[in-house]
């Protein structure tokens, strides 16, 4: 997290090396406990190389990758190739939605997507649900019907709205205007998700 | 719950019987003729005074009966914090331990303090068998035939079923309490009240459902009579239950009581009796599964402990492989043996951050390197187990205790009291608190002062000297930046095992104490926590600290026995285990556990109950020792403090106990809502 004049405000920088060998001290208590290493963010891709080359020194270690899916696609097919098991976020099926309200078109997304299918990795299909705006059951149904038949696809799962963004957008010195109402309650409209023969949880 | 036990719950939280206490007199204490008698027979006379003032009281719905009417105790105190034969008491039942006093009086007639032991011994087993008479009686007077009859026949005679069994139980540990104890534990429950449930449904007298009801009626019944009870804050009552591990010949002890008492505890939801479970690194998952369930009722239960770890350690200090197999908890977390143990585990507490800071002082001021601190804070430990051990033998006058004797293996058939050499071991045993307050100023003065000489050594004694006033800079810095323990970091971790050395040290050159028996190192606080940072009482020998290195600020808590200093950042749950895990416990077995707070919303998805097993079963293959997981939730702690009145039933872990974090002391209620919240 950087701050309004460039600052670091949260974070420190390590070498790959150095981050493999600080989790492959857990290695062994990470496989007794059937768990593994999450790279998330922000979105982890935007480091791919850094990212891969911890993940190629790891110790046997099950490896999630938490991302947007916005990135280029050879990063993402050789990150992804590397993991796993893939939780993809996936927000606004609308073209022009989606840009409007996260300033990008999610073109490249839905490639990613694709690809991810192709490769056949497990993942899970990941839908923060902002009130009124990703919660619509038009919205809903339209991502359901991406993901229905996705090789690899383990389920859906609905994240309700997290008021985390307000504070970091303070922290970082701006001013935090979302066009929504964040008191709203969320819809989170399993349903959809069900009639398409899609598992689906509430988180 | 069923209705007729959430009735009994009630009773026993808003206490209508307390209108029927009545005080007992102590003239008779003045009399000459008590005076001049052996301190043993005024022991037992004390205790039969109290069988004799009690008023027989049964509510029609009770099965399982006994309500202190005593208010309070006279004449001489008891041996506390100790686990009878449970076993034993049962399976002889008070007559049989009569006979057994009978005979050894016999042979022994010719030595006048087994004479005066053993009628002592006669005269407390009389006692409490005419007090369950009157029970009888006035069970009749009801018209409970049932109650009565079984009141006939426990507890003097072995139980011949499970309902006697509890019956019995519920008798004589009352009657404990009414022989000036403190701490009654309850030992190994599943294992010696297991044969009474299984023949009982074996034999189809009792289904499991039945059974478990009656277990939850004599589970809540522990919760009356506890505001009589000595301790340091109310619920420190030292009814801790011990559950599975191995037997003596060291096969699996677990059986179907085992997660009944799990279960049982998770519906009852009161604060006693305290549940301990022992684990191994193979414990199968489901049993752990099961015990997750209670860590998530948020009552601090159970509290588990490592028999990979402590099995050999107790070994590795004296004492006898079968009895190490047996071991169980003390009041707290203190480990150790049923029927065998007359072990002082609590005599004091060694502050390591007093060592530490005592050492950094002087250190500095003569100008020493890192190394030779380290040698003074070795020197300051041992001056403070050897001030601990001296003090305990001009204070610690074992008081003689019969009836509890007759409770032991061994007294009454040898004509000893248990003060006085009647069973096998009289060890002492001392916290070790404060640890990684102590570990992170020693490896902040090691890494600020003499590596990265960020910090001069005048700066940090002037700071420390003005609790850190006009030095924000640097106390932000020393408690933000500093190495600390709880991250699986070699660094401050090499430097906790070396403490813990350094007190492992100086209890083996500390000797044996006068009654032949050793010093156990710990790793415990207790209340001590408190104590060492505000001073706890006028005498205290314990030293109290001021600021410290590690960034801390007068009268700043230190952590719950093995806990991160509180405030600090840690990685996770599974780092603080790793740093804790490279402690030699085999040196240092006294007890005293890490102590996890989980965050209660940890507990909000279906998969926490499984991960919180596997954290256990971790807990177990890293080789650590003893482990408490609590939840918190600090919004609902800060308003119980605002408005206690609409949080009467929350319950926290205080240190080795739960309590009503309403009923606490302040600073008691603060040091809780300064702990560390971790998730899974």
């Amino acid at each position: 997290m950087v701050g309004p004049a460039g600052e670091r405000l949260v974070g420190r920088e390590y070498a790959s090396g150095e981050l493999a060998g600080i989790l492959n001290r857990q290695a062994e208590i990470l496989r007794m406990n059937d768990g593994g290493v999450t790279f998330s963010g922000g979105e982890p891709l935007m480091q791919a190389a850094f990212v891969l080359d911890v993940m190629n020194r790891l110790d046997n270690i099950h490896v999630l990758l938490d991302t947007s899916g916005y990135a280029d696609e050879d990063d993402f097919r050789m990150v992804v190739e590397k993991s796993d098991l893939v939780h993809f976020d996936l927000k606004l099926a609308d073209p022009r939605a989606h840009a409007r309200y996260t300033g990008k078109d999610n073109a490249l997304i839905l490639g990613n997507l694709r690809v991810l299918s192709e490769m056949g990795k497990p993942f899970i299909a990941r839908i923060p649900l902002v009130p009124g705006i990703t919660d619509t059951a038009e919205n809903l149904t339209a991502i359901a019907g991406t993901i229905k038949g996705s090789k690899g696809l383990l389920r859906a799962e609905l994240l309700p709205y997290n008021r985390a963004a307000g504070g970091k957008y303070r922290a970082c010195g701006m001013e935090f205007r979302p066009n929504y109402d964040e008191n709203r309650d969320v819809n989170a409209n399993t349903g959809v998700f069900r009639k398409a023969g899609i598992e689906v949880k509430v988180c | 719950m069923k209705v007729g036990l959430e009735n009994l719950k009630e009773r026993a939280r808003t206490g209508d019987f307390k209108k029927f206490r009545t005080e007992m007199s102590d003239d008779i204490t003045k009399e000459p003729a008590f005076d001049a008698m052996p301190m043993v027979r005024k022991a037992a006379r004390c205790m039969k005074l109290a069988c004799e003032a009690q008023k027989p009281l049964i509510y029609p719905d009770e099965r399982i009966v006994f309500t202190r009417t005593v208010g309070n105790l006279i004449g001489c105190a008891s041996v506390g914090n100790i686990c009878a034969a449970w076993d034993m008491a049962l399976s002889q039942g008070l007559l049989g331990r009569k006979q057994v006093a009978l005979q050894t009086l016999e042979r022994m007639r010719d030595d006048p303090k087994a004479v005066d032991f053993l009628e002592s011994c006669i005269e407390t087993i009389d006692a409490v068998l005419e007090m369950t008479a009157r029970y009888a009686e006035e069970a009749r007077r009801q018209e409970n035939e049932d109650l009565a009859t079984v009141l006939d026949h426990v507890p003097a005679n072995p139980p011949r079923t499970f309902h006697e069994a509890l019956q019995s139980f519920k008798i004589m540990h009352s009657a404990l309490w009414l022989s000036g104890t403190c701490h009654v534990t309850l030992g190994r429950f599943d294992q010696y009240m297991w044969p009474y449930l299984k023949a009982d449904l074996d034999a189809g007298l009792l289904t499991e459902a039945e059974a478990e009801e009656l277990l939850a009626e004599f589970f809540i019944s522990f919760n009356k009579d506890t505001d009589l009870y000595p301790g340091v804050q109310q619920g420190d009552n030292g009814q801790s239950l011990m559950l599975g591990g191995v037997t003596r010949e060291g096969r699996d002890a677990v059986n179907p009581l085992t997660s009944m008492v799990l279960r049982v505890s998770y519906d009852v939801n009161m604060i006693d009796p305290k549940i301990n479970l022992r684990v191994n690194k193979d414990t199968d998952l489901e049993l752990l599964r099961e015990a997750a369930r209670l860590t998530k009722r948020g009552l601090g239960f159970p509290q588990y402990a490592n028999d990979d770890v402590e099995i050999e350690a107790l070994a590795a200090h004296g004492y006898d492989i079968e009895d190490a197999r047996d071991y169980t908890v003390a009041a707290c977390w203190e480990f150790i043996i049923p029927g065998h143990g007359m072990d002082i585990p609590a005599i004091s507490a060694c502050s390591f951050p007093a060592a530490a800071d005592k050492a950094i002082r002087e250190g500095f001021a003569a100008d020493e390197s890192f190394d030779r601190i380290m040698d003074r804070a070795r020197d300051n430990v041992k001056a403070q187990v050897e001030l601990a051990v001296e003090k305990a033998e001009q204070r610690l006058e074992p008081a003689p205790s019969p009836f509890y004797s007759v409770l032991m293996y061994n007294c009454v058939e040898t004509g000893r009291d248990i003060s006085d050499g009647g069973v096998k071991y009289y060890n002492y045993g001392i916290h070790g608190s404060g640890s990684s307050n102590a570990a992170d100023a020693l490896a902040a003065v090691r890494k600020f002062v003499f590596e990265d000489k960020t910090i001069g050594r005048e700066e940090l004694l002037d700071a420390l000297d003005k609790n850190f006033d006009g030095y924000d800079d640097l106390f932000r810095k020393l408690h933000d930046e500093g190495p600390k323990v709880g991250n699986n970091d070699d660094y401050v971790d090499s430097i906790l095992a070396r403490l813990f050395d350094y007190f492992a040290d100086a209890c083996e050159a500390a000797g044996n104490n006068n009654q032949g028996g050793i010093i156990r190192a710990g790793t415990g606080s207790a209340m001590y926590y408190v104590w060492l940072v505000r001073r706890g009482r006028d005498k205290q020998t314990e030293p109290v600290v001021d600021a410290t290195a590690d960034g801390r600020r007068r009268g700043d808590f230190i952590g719950s026995s093995l806990a991160p200093s509180p405030g600090v950042r840690v990685s996770g749950p599974v780092s603080v285990l790793q740093s804790f895990s490279k402690i030699d416990y085999n040196r240092v077995c006294n007890g005293g556990p890490i102590t996890l707070e989980l965050s209660d919303t940890v507990f909000r998805d279906e998969e926490s109950v499984e991960k919180v097993a596997m954290l256990i079963k971790t807990f177990a293959r890293i080789g650590c020792q003893q482990l408490q997981i609590n939840t918190l939730n600090v919004e609902r702690l800060r308003d119980a403090k605002k408005h206690p009145e609409q949080h009467g039933n929350l319950i926290v872990r205080v240190w080795g106990w739960s309590g009503y974090f309403v009923e606490l002391d302040e600073p008691y209620q603060d040091h809780i809502i300064s702990r560390h919240m971790l998730t899974l």
